[in-house]
């Protein structure tokens, strides 16, 4: 089977890419967000064993209601609703409007500050874990650790 | 026995088997004392280069390409894991072995956990205690760069090298959680750097710890072992996957024979085996090694070679908070952890106990399979459409996991062997498991994802969601080559050397006696530790064959 994406496969994914993930709570449906275009690309770059039973899919769907169909491998093939389900979310959250739309921002670097003692040492919170703690079971004659504060 | 008639490599004073968490600590300390070592690691390198974690891609990582399940990923240096166990063991292969891909969650055994047998009156003591470990423990902790708060009485003393981690946003609703209930818990403690140290960078807590650490802040041999070791002359050979433990006519171990990338056969000889080859790895070659000294596999007169697999049965509970939680944020160690519920307690159906910790919940396709999981009976309607938004409106940003580590005690049934049939890329038998979740480990789970729950309403959720266990395991694949004092129970004797060869040494997570609800790492670099410096100072006494 030829597993590149052409024109029509990518017209078959619209719809059933809609049936999954339709416009609502003011974010995009899949197609409105790009899902059968680049993005899907690159979600079949990364995930490469979805290209070709995702194909597959698409042929079968062909000239079937989107909806009916996403609907009977919901109920009936759940390893192929997989598929399609994997690749419609996966090429929809890399969609940067969509990532923008939800809060977002990838899993950036966001470096940390050591400078603030934490929150937990400065109200007391872990003191009361310290004093509360009866040692623990073979503590025999070791003595306790000192508290952090 | 030689297939393809190579001469054999120049000889070593040590072959290790296995480029991993033990057998990098391995490496580095033998080096530095001055042998001769030589590595065989069946995987390659794996650099920041080869990660997806700071592309946009990151999230999909996690389904094939990084897959903490080999089976999955199917890299031509992982053999298979076959077999319809509850659990099977899963792993990284190459250079840091699961350290390249774990979560870096750095955790002590209590000195309890090695007297089960005298305090519990179940499984076994193990020969060597707390004491024994303890200077190793805070050794590998500044080698592994681990960042932790002294200080938590559950625990003898301990040092860190590098002050905690942020706990974040979702630690602080945890903690506030055990806080009202006056339950133990503790900031995490990871082999995570939070500051540059030694050759790692401070993290940037971008949380892909799992899918292959793009800053190297996450400690892993390749970055915090290997560079010394080579840089002192040890020879680390990738691509070499060992068939065989090969032996002279006394039955002293003389080498190890591998195949190269291109189906080559090789003989490195050397004068001491070290087998570093993980719990699943080590128990394979061995039962790939018969001879007709050794029918049932080396090292095996006890019979006892790949029983009593140990995996710390999981489950996670999913909190949801009311408040943003910026749940996807990194690392992805433990924010905090809890053992109050990780001792044998009179009022409990089960004996022993598991450890909570508190993880991140990653991006939002996690937050829809979570939610989904939680819904399933809400059924297309409620899950897809115009509903699928739920998930990313109130599940993404807004959760965290208690993750509930079981201590499952050994039994014998539970059981790594040969697979009849499958086979690797090299055709050497795939491992199969056999395991079974046993009564008491179920028990524990329910008890204790039910306190998780309890903690996560006490700390406010407004949903919680528990998984049934983890059928893919955490990777922790323990006691199938067991330590211990008497030949006829344990594999290895205390110092971890072979009872039945005196050449060979074992020191991955197959020599723990018992599991403990602690995460494995620490402990089996620690304990390499301790048994690599025994065999630096009896290297007189050392018998070879070559
Ligand atoms: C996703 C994930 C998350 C984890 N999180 C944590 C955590 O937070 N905390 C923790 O303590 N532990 C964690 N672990 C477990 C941790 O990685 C292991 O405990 C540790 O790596 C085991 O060390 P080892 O030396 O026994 O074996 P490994 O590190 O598995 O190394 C074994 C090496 O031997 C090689 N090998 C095997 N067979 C052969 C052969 N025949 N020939 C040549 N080479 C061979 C393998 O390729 C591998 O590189 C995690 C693991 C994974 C995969």
């Amino acid at each position: 089977m030829n597993s590149s994406v052409s024109e029509k496969r990518r017209r078959v994914l619209a719809g059933l890419a809609d049936a999954l993930i339709a416009e609502g709570s003011g974010k995009p449906s899949a197609s409105a967000a790009g899902v059968p275009g680049e993005l899907l690309d690159r979600c079949l770059e990364a995930v490469p064993s979805l290209r070709s039973p995702l194909m597959a899919i698409l042929d079968e769907a062909e000239g079937r209601d989107p909806d009916e169909f996403a609907r009977e491998l919901y109920a009936r093939r759940p390893e192929d609703f997989t598929v399609l389900s994997t690749s419609v979310m996966g090429a929809y959250y890399l969609s940067p409007e969509v990532r923008k739309l939800i809060g977002y921002p990838g899993q950036a670097a966001n470096p940390l500050s050591l400078a603030a003692a934490p929150e937990y040492l400065e109200n007391g919170m872990l003191e009361r874990v310290y004093e509360r703690h009866p040692g623990y079971r073979e503590q025999q004659g070791r003595e306790r650790q000192p508290s952090p504060t | 026995m030689l297939g393809t008639g190579q001469p054999p490599d120049r000889p070593a004073d040590v072959v290790i088997i296995g480029a991993g968490a033990s057998g990098s600590v391995a490496a580095a300390a033998l080096t530095g004392a001055g042998f001769r070592v030589v590595c065989l690691e069946q995987g390659e390198w794996s650099d920041t280069a080869d990660y997806m974690s700071a592309e946009p891609e990151a999230e999909l990582a996690w389904h094939e390409k990084w897959n903490p399940n080999q089976n999955i990923r199917r890299n031509p240096a992982d053999y298979p894991v076959t077999g319809d166990a509850d659990i099977h063991p899963t792993m990284y292969n190459g250079v840091g072995g699961g350290l390249v891909q774990w979560a870096a969650m750095w955790q002590n055994l209590l000195p309890s956990d090695f007297r089960v047998r005298t305090l519990d009156g179940v499984a076994d003591d193990w020969p060597i205690g707390w004491n024994d470990l303890a200077p190793f423990y805070d050794r590998a902790a500044r080698d592994m760069s681990v960042s932790g708060l002294s200080g938590d009485p559950a625990f003898p003393e301990l040092a860190y090298p590098n002050p905690p981690m942020p706990i974040g946003r979702s630690g602080m609703a945890a903690a506030r959680g055990m806080d009202r209930l006056g339950w133990h818990w503790w900031p995490g403690v990871n082999a995570i750097a939070s500051r540059p140290h030694n050759n790692l960078n401070a993290c940037q807590r971008r949380g892909t710890c799992i899918i292959g650490c793009p800053e190297n802040a996450k400690a892993n041999g390749a970055l915090t072992h290997w560079p010394g070791a080579l840089e002192g002359g040890a020879r680390l050979i990738t691509g070499a996957r060992v068939r065989e433990i090969a032996l002279d006519r006394q039955g002293r171990a003389r080498g190890a024979v591998y195949i190269d990338r291109n189906g080559a056969e090789h003989l490195q000889e050397a004068g001491v085996v070290i087998l570093a080859a993980n719990g699943a790895g080590s128990a394979r070659l061995l039962l790939m090694s018969t001879s007709p000294q050794f029918p049932d596999g080396l090292a095996n007169s006890s019979g006892l070679v790949g029983r009593r697999l140990m995996q710390h049965p999981y489950r996670t509970v999913m909190v949801v908070m009311e408040e943003e939680l910026d749940s996807w944020e990194g690392p992805w160690g433990q924010r905090i952890y809890s053992l109050e519920f990780a001792e044998t307690r009179p009022e409990h159906d089960f004996v022993r106990g598991a450890k909570l910790h508190v993880c991140p919940h990653g991006g939002p396709m996690f937050a829809v399979y979570d939610h989904h999981n939680a819904h399933r009976d809400a059924g297309f309607d409620g899950l897809w459409g115009a509903e699928f938004h739920r998930a990313a409106d109130t599940v993404f940003g807004h959760a965290f996991t208690w993750g509930v580590q079981a201590e499952d005690l050994p039994e014998e049934s539970n059981r790594i062997i040969l697979d009849p049939e499958v086979t690797d890329s090299d055709g050497l038998p795939a491992v199969r498991a056999e395991y079974r979740v046993s009564e008491n480990s179920r028990r524990m789970l329910d008890f204790n994802a039910a306190r998780a729950v309890e903690a996560a309403e006490a700390a406010g959720a407004v949903e919680t969601s528990v998984s049934s266990i983890w059928p893919t395991g955490i990777s922790h694949i323990l006691g199938t080559t067991r330590m211990g004092d008497d030949s006829s129970s344990s594999v290895v004797d205390r110092w971890c050397r072979a009872h039945d060869v005196p050449n060979l040494y074992i020191v991955d997570g197959g020599v723990f006696v018992t599991a403990g609800s602690a995460n494995p790492t620490a402990t089996i670099m620690a304990n390499t530790l301790r048994v690599v410096e025994r065999m630096i100072e009896q290297r007189r006494h050392q018998e070879s064959a070559v």
